[in-house]
């Protein structure tokens, strides 16, 4: 025992009070009711904090609960084999139901027939130019308003130079200039910080796709050289299309879904 | 291990770190905001609460990137047992990812504060403000690891033992349980645990004793076992540590009895073994256990092996920590080695001449050949060689050690009575007498003196007291003031009887039937005084209220002719004065009293002076609950 650990060495030499197991006993007996004069007591926002974490615990112990009452009740055994059970042997297979081919064509032919895109987020809400734009008066006495300054995230390549101030009609100000998406692959489920390409298409307008102004549902195009994915004939593809899920200027950041 | 603990209060998960954090934000700084406040305004709300928990979470981490000691700037001795203890590289990771999530927090909060600049309505500013709290909240869960082991480290840290790496150190080392812990237990106070298995001490101890005035540390370590340094465990490593570290006096414990387990040879091989770490240090070898075998009782072949360290130069020394032989002239002996070896030391350096500069012995110089000894007269030194030799009384101590087991404490051996009585047992009453009384065997003969000596005493008139005659008027005085004392005890026992109980009191103008004619009649009756005669009376019995007769609203009127009001209490200034002139007496006293007190201008009831109108506590702040409309 190390030379410090006064109580423990004395607990070790000497033991412990004559009660000391019955007032720890007791003491935890008790807890109960601080938890129930806590859960009445606390008002405001140590309320909330208090209720939501004691909710969690609730549904942990009526788990558990539940799961030792399963133990208890004894059930009948019924042979039945669960459905799509397979003998170790045939396990490596992958067998497609009849069901599933018939599905799979009826979907192949839509696909045909709705047009090229088949994107996770086939409408989107679209943005007039009110919203995107927002009037920058210029002049001496501030009367030309010919301005507009674009209150959205947008993409400026690299190597992107500014027109001429005095000439520029739209401003994209620096601050909403992202140049890194955080791009989810929908089958492996990762997520994956990669540098944006270019804009593709933004289906509220061609303009805003001219400009790279990103909106919720905004096509764009990733480099994924990062993922090391590689086409039939050994080809490294490097980009690949990608769906703006969310609103980048009210969290911050790009978040966007992969199309494969 | 002054320069060595991490100086925090407890190290927060990182749980109650984001909590605490958000918690902060939410209270010091505003809260509320409205859509039509002017956009500015919005923004600047949303991004003070930004910039507010950045700073938070960054003076937490910095506070505790500071507080932890870093590996570089500390005795070798310290970074040698921390790394042994804790693991450099985990460490240096672990303060490397709070740095790194320092960084991260900066650099989000500045990203963000840029993006409200553009924001331009007060859902888009919260919801980045939402953004970046969450960004860094995120951040710091993933220093849930890092900051766990920093807690564990800390509070490892702080319970290391203050081993100071600079001062006089004796260190005992040696194979596992040949009696380190015990000789350690012995010349300190340390309480080592002494057990028989081996291992039982797994960390370094420090004991403190004294040597010639001077405070020395002891350092007991973990026992060692003999195989190369990449094999051994974290419990050696530490005793390898101080024995690298400390300039210390080393005292090789050796256990020729073999009990621990260890033969001499294998024991002599370990020493060997660490031999290049005794270096440059004064080291002496201790042979424990010689209660059980002693030196000489070896054989031929494991004296060779101790003569070899004789030969080497080595010291060698016996002692035995149960009976206790030897323990001190081994302390003895390593101290002054120690003292020796750090004063040659001393020397050898440079600041040394600076010292020794400024010491100077200075010796008489003898003025002339002749010797002058202490004169003792002839007669003395006669009387001393007459005297013999100095007997030395036995004591009882000698007597308890020579005697043993047999021994017991008797008192009354030395009583100055006859042998036959010197043991018996004398009780303490005997006939209802007191035998303390007869004890004296002349004692009745002393009494009948006493006795006579009173008698001749009282008829000499030495007792006379003197009755002084009183006359009427002295003994009417004394008769009433007895009447009052006991009166007033009794005013003061009914006091403290009405005033016990704490029950409801009416106020004094409730109390309307307390002065009554009757009772006066009454009071004055006991006195003693003569009520019958009415006519020079002044009072007068109330009028009782009969239902028949309206009553005569009248303006009742005292006696200087001031109109009062009906009520029938007396007011305070009328209540003890019998008549108008004694009134006015009293209330000129009462001003002339009053005088003194505005002369010198002392403060009084009306003169309370507030300093601060409106005291900051009171005025601001928010409420933790509520509105804060009224202060």
């Amino acid at each position: 025992m190390p030379q410090n650990e006064h109580i423990e060495l004395f607990q070790k030499r000497y033991g412990f009070r004559m009660d000391y197991q019955e007032r720890q006993r007791k003491k935890k007996a008790r807890e109960h009711k601080l938890q129930s004069k806590m859960a009445q007591k606390l008002i405001g926002i140590k309320g909330k904090i208090f209720a939501k974490k004691r909710y969690s615990e609730k549904v942990q112990l009526k788990r558990t609960i539940k799961a030792h009452e399963e133990k208890k009740t004894r059930k009948k055994e019924d042979g039945k084999v669960p459905e799509g059970a397979m003998p170790a042997y045939l396990l490596d297979r992958e067998n497609t139901s009849q069901a599933k081919l018939l599905s799979s064509m009826v979907k192949q032919k839509r696909k045909e027939k709705a047009g090229k895109w088949d994107v996770p987020l086939p409408k989107v809400r679209a943005q007039s130019e009110a919203e995107v734009f927002r009037v920058l008066k210029t002049g001496k006495s501030r009367r030309k308003g010919w301005k507009r300054l674009v209150t959205k995230v947008c993409f400026v390549g690299e190597g992107f130079t500014r027109k001429p101030p005095k000439y520029e009609r739209f401003v994209r100000p620096m601050a909403l200039r992202f140049k890194k998406a955080h791009v989810t692959h929908p089958e492996l489920k990762a997520t994956f910080c990669l540098p944006i390409v270019g804009v593709k298409k933004n289906p509220s307008s061609p303009m805003y796709t001219s400009l790279g102004v990103i909106t919720k549902g905004t096509i764009i195009e990733v480099n994924v050289s990062e993922l090391g994915l590689v086409t039939q004939g050994g080809k490294v593809v490097w980009g690949k299309y990608a769906q703006v899920t969310n609103n980048p200027e009210n969290d911050g950041c790009i978040n966007a879904i992969l199309l494969v | 291990m002054s320069s060595c603990t991490a100086k925090t209060n407890v190290s927060l998960t990182s749980q109650d770190f984001i909590d605490i954090v958000l918690s902060k934000t939410q209270r010091k700084t505003p809260t509320v905001v409205h859509k039509q406040y002017k956009i500015s305004r919005i923004r600047q709300f949303y991004m003070r609460k930004v910039k507010f928990s950045q700073q938070t979470f960054h003076d937490k981490l910095s506070t505790i990137l500071t507080d932890f000691p870093k590996l570089d700037d500390i005795h070798p001795f310290y970074a040698d047992l921390m790394n042994v203890l804790y693991d450099k590289d985990h460490y240096k990771l672990a303060l490397g990812q709070i740095n790194i999530a320092l960084h991260l927090i900066d650099n989000v909060s500045k990203d963000y504060v840029r993006l409200l600049k553009y924001g331009d309505s007060l859902y888009r500013c919260k919801q980045l403000k939402k953004a970046a709290l969450g960004r860094m909240a995120t951040i710091m869960k993933r220093q849930a690891q890092s900051l766990q082991y920093l807690e564990q480290v800390r509070q490892h840290l702080s319970r290391l033992p203050s081993i100071d790496p600079n001062t006089r150190t004796l260190l005992i080392c040696g194979f596992p349980n040949v009696g380190k812990s015990s000789f350690i237990n012995k010349i300190t106070r340390a309480d080592v645990e002494v057990q028989p298995y081996a291992f039982t001490t797994k960390s370094l101890f420090v004991g403190h004793t004294d040597h010639r005035y001077l405070r020395w540390q002891v350092v007991d370590t973990p026992g060692i076992l003999d195989h190369p340094l990449e094999d051994r465990n974290t419990i050696e490593m530490q005793a390898i540590a101080a024995l690298a570290h400390l300039r210390a006096a080393i005292l090789y414990v050796m256990d020729i009895s073999e009990q621990c387990g260890h033969t001499i040879e294998q024991q002599v091989a370990l020493f060997e073994s660490i031999k290049p770490l005794f270096a440059n240090k004064p080291l002496l070898v201790v042979l424990n256990k010689t209660d059980v075998i002693r030196l000489e009782e070896l054989n031929p072949e494991q004296k060779a092996l101790i003569q070899g360290f004789i030969n080497d130069d080595i010291p060698v020394m016996e002692m035995s920590t149960f009976s206790e032989e030897g323990v001190m002239n081994v302390k003895t002996e390593a101290c002054e080695r120690l003292l020796s070896h750090r004063i040659e030391v001393k020397i050898k350096s440079k600041k040394v001449e600076g010292i020794l500069n400024r010491l100077h012995v200075a010796l008489p110089k003898p003025r002339d050949g002749c010797t002058r000894p202490a004169f003792v007269p002839e007669k003395v030194i006669e009387k001393r060689l007459e005297k013999g030799p100095k007997i030395k009384k036995k004591t009882e101590r000698d007597l308890e050690v020579e005697l043993e087991d047999d021994y017991s404490l008797d008192l009354k051996k030395n009583y100055d009575l006859p042998a036959d009585f010197k043991y018996d047992v004398i009780p303490e009453f005997w006939e209802g007498k007191n035998i303390a009384d007869y004890i004296d065997p002349d004692i009745m003969a002393k009494l009948e003196e006493l006795e006579r000596e009173e008698e001749l005493r009282v008829e000499s008139g030495v007792y006379e007291k003197e009755e002084e005659e009183m006359d009427d008027e002295e003994k009417e005085i004394h008769r009433l003031a007895g009447k009052i004392r006991e009166k007033k005890a009794i005013i003061a026992i009914e006091g403290r009887i009405g005033r016990s109980g704490g029950a409801p009191v009416m106020p004094r103008a409730g109390r309307k039937r307390e002065r009554s004619v009757s009772r006066l009649r009454s009071e004055f009756e006991e006195l003693g005084v003569d009520m019958s005669n009415k006519s020079g009376a002044h009072f007068s019995r109330t009028k009782s209220r009969s239902a028949s007769r309206p009553p005569i609203k009248k303006a009742r009127a005292d006696s200087a002719g001031r109109v009062s009001s009906s009520s029938r209490v007396t007011p305070r200034d009328q209540s003890g004065i019998r008549n108008v002139e004694l009134k006015a007496k009293a209330k000129k006293m009462g001003h002339k009293a009053q005088g003194k007190m505005n002369q010198f201008g002392k403060a009084g009831e009306a003169d309370r002076h507030i300093a601060v109108k409106m005291p900051r506590h009171l005025y601001s702040g928010k409420r933790g609950i509520g509105k804060t409309d009224r202060r």
